[in-house]
């Protein structure tokens, strides 16, 4: 499975190194090494679906990019917090940018530090095609749960509510809310698996 | 969910979407801690959140945004490069963004006819935070705007009639949503409350306007919160809240100020 779309505004800029097309784990280890050119080449990667994301959450383009700034800059400044065997780079990149969106929209201090998101190391989204192919499919699997369920997922993970927030909105029991995004996501992910 | 027992998936579900409530996450994180059954779980279900994550509509990033974040990474090496040489170097070629910004607060403060010790600590203060935004040149940019645009509000907040009390000074830019608070002489919290800044609108309930702790020295600072734009605002306030914040101001008040007629200068 993987994602990328890659941004259309960058795309020409991408370098020409030798190899056009280096792994996230090769561009990690030169941003280790304070490689400008690496950390270009990984905005260039995934830029657009960092944004996306917090955009997504904030409904804003300016403090989305602020989002997007102060993930990149973190993994410029500490491209340890990302450590591989730690799943996609890809994949760490979307929850951090989701948990900081939202940290910002309820205007607090980040919650999780990006040193405690560890996927598992089986979440293979490293592949541009591949990840074209899968957000495809993710948005057709969601459209096909049970609406209460994508309304459920919807208002926890992009609008950021609690499941208290989100029973009173919908009137249902908080139970009911929690079992609904439960079943949203093995629902989910039942489908990828597939 | 707590004590030996693993905690159920419906709340590390609920965890990893930073949905519970932040005595429940608090707990979780404890279990977390020293389970690594639960952990497990955790990194699949941030997994499953990845991909949710995928299913948004994919939207170019802003023009300059790339050059941006590089400009940024470029001061960044410069500036350890400067320090690793222990020795003073020429003006970098964006060393302009800092020096304007700490400009711009001079120009402010002369404006505000403050002249007391207390502002220059205040000026340093943001001279140093300000630094730390140069490279952010966009935001920079708004930093300027706000500190010098003649239709910013200035507030001086005070608490009653005591002088040496807490105080906080707003700047506020209704068109853009911009604001820069800082405050002074403000007393520690207890580790579960926090300071919160709100926005009285002309009309309308109290906008939040971010969380903050002061230093040891009471002093802190609010540098462009998220705030809708275009809400002209008639006085700012300072509250005690839970550490995580409230949507409403919870008496009571700690410092406050209203806006002037004449506040456009």
């Amino acid at each position: 499975m993987s994602i990328d779309s890659p941004n259309p505004t960058v795309t020409s800029e991408r370098s020409s190194r030798n190899n056009p097309d280096p792994s996230d784990d090769v561009l990690l280890e030169r941003v280790r090494d304070k490689n400008q050119q690496a950390m270009a080449d990984v905005f260039d990667r995934y830029g657009g679906l960092v944004y996306s994301v917090a955009l997504r959450v904030l409904k804003d383009p300016g403090h989305a990019e602020d989002v997007m700034q102060e993930i990149f800059f973190q993994l410029w400044s500490r491209p340890d917090a990302f450590v591989r065997g730690r799943g996609s780079l890809c994949g760490w990149l979307v929850v951090v940018a989701r948990n900081r969106a939202i940290d910002r929209f309820r205007r607090r201090r980040p919650t999780d530090s990006p040193d405690d998101v560890v996927l598992p190391s089986n979440t293979n989204l490293a592949s541009e095609a591949e990840r074209n192919l899968l957000m495809a499919k993710v948005r057709d699997v969601l459209k096909e749960l049970p609406s209460e369920q994508q309304k459920s997922l919807e208002l926890a993970y992009f609008e950021g509510m609690t499941h208290s927030e989100i029973a009173e909105q919908t009137g249902d029991p908080l139970g009911t809310v929690k079992t609904r995004i439960r079943q949203a996501l093995i629902g989910l992910r039942k489908a990828l698996a597939a | 969910m707590i004590g030996n027992e693993h905690i159920s998936q419906e709340d590390l579900v609920l965890h990893t979407m930073q949905a519970l409530s932040e005595e429940e996450s608090a707990a979780v994180r404890t279990h977390l801690a020293q389970c690594a059954v639960c952990r497990d779980q955790v990194a699949e279900l941030w997994g499953d959140g990845a991909i949710v994550g995928l299913s948004v509509p994919q939207h170019p990033v802003p023009a300059d945004a790339r050059q941006r974040l590089l400009d940024r990474i470029a001061a960044d090496v410069s500036a350890t490069k400067q320090e690793a040489r222990g020795q003073v170097l020429p003006f970098p070629r964006k060393a302009w963004i800092p020096w304007a910004i700490a400009a711009a607060l001079a120009v402010v403060a002369i404006l505000l006819g403050v002249e007391n010790n207390a502002l220059n600590k205040e000026l340093r203060q943001a001279s140093r935070q300000a630094s730390t935004l140069a490279a952010e040149s966009a935001q920079a940019r708004r930093v300027i705007e706000v500190l010098t645009s003649r239709s910013a509000q200035r507030v001086l907040l005070t608490a009653g009639k005591v002088s040496v009390e807490p105080t906080g000074r707003a700047i506020y830019l209704a068109d853009s949503g911009s604001l820069v608070f800082q405050a002074n002489n403000l007393r520690l919290l207890a580790s579960d409350k926090t300071y919160e800044l709100w926005v009285i609108p002309v009309n309308g309930k109290p906008i939040p306007a971010g969380l903050f702790q002061p230093n040891a020295a009471g002093d802190a600072s609010v540098v462009l919160p998220l705030l809708p734009k275009g809400i002209p605002a008639k006085a700012f306030a300072v509250t005690v809240e839970k550490a995580e914040g409230s949507d409403t101001p919870t008496a009571p008040i700690i410092i406050s100020g209203a806006t002037t007629s004449s506040a456009g200068e």
